[in-house]
């Protein structure tokens, strides 16, 4: 009994490093995204920014998290740690996908959301801080819950340039003790309490705001 | 007030308007007709600036107020919140007396008690109003308004006619009216013009004219 609890509490030591890697990810990818989205849509960059999406989208995060770990000290002659690492190249990836979904949510809104802040004389800035991007968040929101789970989930790729998360510290148990079964349940049972966490602080957020239906 | 000099708008090969000269009074009401896609809309558009005109000139004496066809009040906001949001970035120091002056012009359209509700809890008619009050707050001398009755039932229709007729007076504000409604039109306008493929086809004081809408359905 003691060795399970042991080994549960081995492998929850991961949630930190999964945790930051999530949600630092998802912090460069929203705001990543959103910036992506918006120059793209006035037509700055566009080509570029259809090209840097499409490479980003194209290819294995793990390759991006290999160049971002490996290549970039003799590129940029900085060696990042892996937790940084990690949450950049998690960052950079989400935001080609939180782009997309940023440019859907855009796309749905009326012109006429758009034109009504233009005939009212409400700056370009104004219009996309305070009329444009609450509604855009409002209607893209479940796909961005769907975007920091797919985001959590793909973290176990850490663990391939040795980061000690979840599902590493339960493969390290599994390869020690010869017991798979036990382990992988355990990742498994925190992967899933997260996921739920996270759906339902999504689900209470969107609880509320009383306008959200008449988007 | 507005002078509209030989516009011409195309759209993908289709003339929208065609040398379309207009002069408008200050203080009066015109109203628009026209079949579907005759270039009403557009019409109003090209004034707003919403879009340009490929040809000919438009000149606006004054600040213009535009009223959509499907109101475009902003969702995420109060009826409040939608009438101060654009004053008060033009004056912050002003929130305060913004506030107010929409607390008035709600009251005086009959809507003061709907101030923190959001746009999806409102009716057409209340709609109407709040995009109405949301135009009044940028003080326009001219105000567009494109369908404005475009889904509302009679009544509602009769209270818009009397609406704009009182801020007409009230405010002394030009009043341009798109609308495929003659009736309408016919009640509350000094002045209909009816556009048919793009170009004025006719232009009349419904006032002087016995059977002003049969006299335009001819021309449909």
């Amino acid at each position: 009994m003691n060795k399970i609890i042991s080994n549960f509490l081995y492998i929850g030591s991961g949630i930190g490093l999964t945790l930051k890697l999530t949600f630092g990810g998802v912090f460069i990818g929203v705001v990543g995204g959103i910036l992506l989205s918006i120059l793209r849509y006035n037509g700055i960059g566009r080509s570029l920014i259809n090209a840097i999406v499409s490479v980003l989208r194209g290819t294995p995060l793990l390759l991006q998290l290999s160049f971002v770990y490996f290549i970039a000290p003799d590129v940029i002659g900085v060696r990042l740690d892996l937790l940084s690492a990690g949450i950049l190249a998690f960052g950079i990836n989400s935001s080609a996908y939180i782009a997309e979904i940023v440019r859907a949510g855009i796309e749905s809104l009326p012109r006429g959301q758009f034109e009504a802040a233009q005939t009212l004389g409400i700056p370009r800035f104004y219009m996309w801080k305070d009329i444009i991007l609450p509604q855009v968040i409002t209607n893209i929101f479940p796909a961005m819950v769907n975007e920091v789970i797919a985001l959590l989930k793909e973290t176990v790729l850490i663990a391939m340039i040795g980061g000690l998360d979840i599902m590493r510290r339960s493969q390290t148990i599994a390869a020690e003790q010869y017991e798979y079964f036990q382990p992988l349940c355990m990742a498994g049972i925190y992967y899933y309490g997260l996921v739920r966490l996270i759906e339902s602080i999504g689900e209470k957020i969107e609880q509320r705001r009383p306008y959200a239906k008449s988007l | 007030m507005l002078k509209v000099c030989n516009a011409r708008k195309v759209f993908n090969n289709t003339k929208v308007l065609e040398n379309v000269h207009l002069d408008v009074a200050k203080s009066s009401i015109l109203g628009i007709a026209g079949p579907s896609g005759s270039g009403k809309s557009t019409l109003l558009r090209c004034i707003q600036k919403l879009e340009q005109i490929d040809h000919g000139t438009i000149e606006c004496n004054g600040r213009a107020g535009f009223m959509f066809q499907d109101f475009q009040l902003f969702p995420h906001m109060t009826v409040l919140q939608n009438l101060i949001y654009a004053p008060s970035l033009k004056d912050k120091s002003g929130k305060e007396n913004c506030k107010k002056q929409a607390e008035n012009i709600l009251k005086s359209l009959g809507i003061a008690a709907k101030t923190s509700e959001y746009p999806n809890t409102l009716s057409g008619g209340q709609k109407q109003r709040v995009a109405l009050a949301r135009s009044l707050m940028t003080h326009p001398d001219i105000l567009l308004c494109d369908e404005p009755t475009s889904g509302l039932d009679v009544s509602t229709t009769m209270d818009v006619v009397s609406l704009l007729k009182s801020i007409n007076e009230r405010f002394d504000i030009t009043i341009l009216i798109a609308s495929h409604d003659l009736d309408f039109l016919v009640k509350i306008s000094d002045r209909i013009i009816l556009l048919k493929d793009g170009a004025i086809a006719v232009d009349i004081d419904p006032q002087k004219q016995d059977t002003p809408i049969d006299f335009l359905k001819k021309y449909y």
